[in-house]
């Protein structure tokens, strides 16, 4: 869309910029509902405050995993051009895992190259949780954690399960 | 119904609709003639003001074939008639549907895949014979549903897969219900607008399975598939394609010509469906800018004709107390302020909708704010048509 150009009307910029990122808005509002009438398993998300651009997401450790009964919170940030860049993922608990860093940063090929504008914030957040039971090592943020997970899963898996208990109960 | 009155004398020489079946190329150029038929009165006006001649109109009704509003074809078929050659197995595929408007077997409706309407089309030729006598055949289904939405009943109160439709016809990538769906390669609908960012911002693969798509093909409209939602989706459609006229109005506020222009050619469109064919649709390019050209020369008498439209539409808004305050402090709007109000209308939209507050005033507040871009456009429309008149 074009911002109008006219000279005259200063306050009318203002609303274009606002029209501008309504189709993203809308489409943000529109995952919003359906996220409420239909969450995915062990997740929630939704907006932080105001900012329809702004949301705040729980993922449950799933049973079965180290990470089982720890509640683990992620920052989403959407760009204004959303959905064909993907959203900005962090993760806001401490987590012992291979494919997120101590600043909470996720590797995750869906949110870079393999983004899709027909991916949803609920298919996000499926892949999110299935990291949790198969994290991937061959991709990892974290080397010291992807050798550990392929060396010695047993110690992996007590070291996770104790930054469960320790940062995310 | 008037239309089943008349139904006899309209077997014999009811304009191809089989042609649909036959290789696309076919179907477009003698599809032409017989469906200049089936124009809508307000298309047909909206035509005659943009100076379209009988011939560009024909050409322009390989896009009407399925529109819902059909009432005015009796009139012009007297004319048409002799241009028209009468063409084998014409009226068939209408007939059916038109014979027992009630059986529709709703309870059967199973579009899993909506997308596969456009991909059926080649196989649809050996299917005519069965469609009649089977009612298993998913088109068969598609085009008694549309037929059925064409009557006077409005389809969303009675089809109970309406949901599931919904979910079938919307577009992954916006989530609404497709606007101009436009089918890839792989059979995968977008909106044609959605669809063509996602190729110019993610680069040209399907957003769904990622396959490569062509830039030709992405940018023509699925033209049964609109049909179809067009028909069951009426309101959403006309939703959209009155914030699309606001929207136009905005960015054209340069040349406020133009943007009356844009109100009036989303009238069109909704008589007319999509345009697919690249003949068409360069035709309309260049009676657009024609039609661009007189408008901004009209400019003055333009306003003049804008008070007595206004006069005309107003108490259609009685109820709409901001249109009423702002238009009694001034008679005559201009357009500038119609864009600034209509944007300023869709800002407050989505404010409201986006607070998330669902409590009785904000809706009211939203569905009345949808009510005045509704009536913007619809203005626009009508001071064009007063215009012309006189």
């Amino acid at each position: 869309m074009t911002t109008p150009s006219a000279p005259s009307l200063a306050s009318s910029s203002r609303w274009a910029s606002t029209t501008s990122v309504s189709s993203s808005g809308k489409r943000i509002h529109r995952e919003m509902v359906e996220l409420n009438i239909d969450p995915p398993p062990d997740c929630c998300a939704g907006p932080k405050g105001d900012n329809l651009y702004h949301w705040i997401a729980t993922v449950f450790g799933p049973p079965g995993t180290p990470y089982h009964g720890g509640i683990y919170f992620l920052d989403i940030t959407f760009p204004s051009d959303y959905p064909f860049k993907p959203p900005k993922v962090v993760f806001t608990t401490r987590i012992y895992h291979c494919n997120v860093d101590s600043n909470g940063n996720l590797s995750l090929e869906m949110l870079k190259d393999s983004w899709s504008p027909a991916l949803t914030i609920t298919k996000l957040l499926l892949a999110i949780r299935s990291i949790f039971t198969r994290p991937d090592p061959y991709n990892p943020l974290v080397p010291s954690i992807a050798r550990l997970y392929l060396e010695d899963k047993a110690k992996y898996d007590e070291l996770a399960s104790e930054w469960t208990l320790r940062f995310a109960k | 119904m008037a239309t089943k009155e008349e139904e006899p004398k309209q077997i014999p020489i009811n304009p191809k609709k089989q042609q649909r079946e036959s290789d696309p190329v076919e179907v477009e150029i003698c599809g032409t003639s017989g469906n200049a038929i089936v124009f809508s009165p307000r298309f047909k006006s909206v035509a005659a003001m943009a100076g379209w001649d009988e011939e560009s109109l024909l050409v322009a009704s390989l896009v009407v074939d399925d529109t819902p509003e059909r009432d005015f074809k009796h009139k012009k078929r007297s004319v048409l008639d002799s241009k028209t050659p009468p063409t084998n197995s014409s009226g068939r595929k209408r007939r059916a549907p038109r014979r027992s408007p009630i059986s529709i077997p709703v309870a059967v409706l199973d579009l899993d895949d909506a997308e596969e309407i456009a991909k059926d089309e080649s196989g649809k030729e050996k299917k005519v014979e069965l469609e009649i006598v089977s009612n298993k055949d998913k088109e068969t289904r598609e085009d008694k549903m549309a037929e059925s939405s064409g009557g006077s009943c409005p389809p969303s109160t009675n089809l109970p897969c309406l949901d599931k439709l919904r979910e079938e016809l919307s577009c992954a990538i916006c989530l609404d219900i497709c606007f101009e769906p436009s089918t890839t390669p792989c059979g995968h609908s977008f909106c044609k607008k959605c669809l063509r960012s996602a190729a110019d911002k993610c680069g040209k693969r399907c957003p769904k399975c990622r396959q490569l798509i062509s830039n030709s093909r992405s940018c023509t409209v699925n033209t049964v598939l609109w049909n179809t939602i067009q028909l069951l989706f009426p309101q959403e459609v006309e939703a959209r394609k009155a914030v699309g006229a606001s929207n136009g109005r905005e960015t054209d506020r340069q040349s406020p010509g133009k943007a009356v222009y844009n109100a009036r050619n989303a009238q069109s469109r909704r008589a007319s469906g999509a345009s697919s064919t690249s003949s068409s649709g360069e035709m309309t390019m260049r009676r657009r800018r024609v039609i661009l050209s007189q408008d901004e020369g009209d400019e003055a008498e333009h306003r003049n004709q804008e008070q007595t439209a206004d006069r005309s539409i107003r108490f259609l808004r009685a109820s709409r107390r901001e249109m009423n305050v702002r238009m009694s402090s001034r008679r005559i709007p201009s357009q500038d302020e119609d864009a600034a109000l209509a944007l300023r209308l869709q800002r407050e939209e989505f404010i409201e909708a986006f607070r998330g507050t669902p409590d009785q005033s904000s809706s009211s507040l939203i569905s009345s704010a949808r009510a005045n871009l509704r009536a913007m456009a619809s203005r626009a429309t009508n001071h064009r048509l007063t215009r012309h008149m006189l």
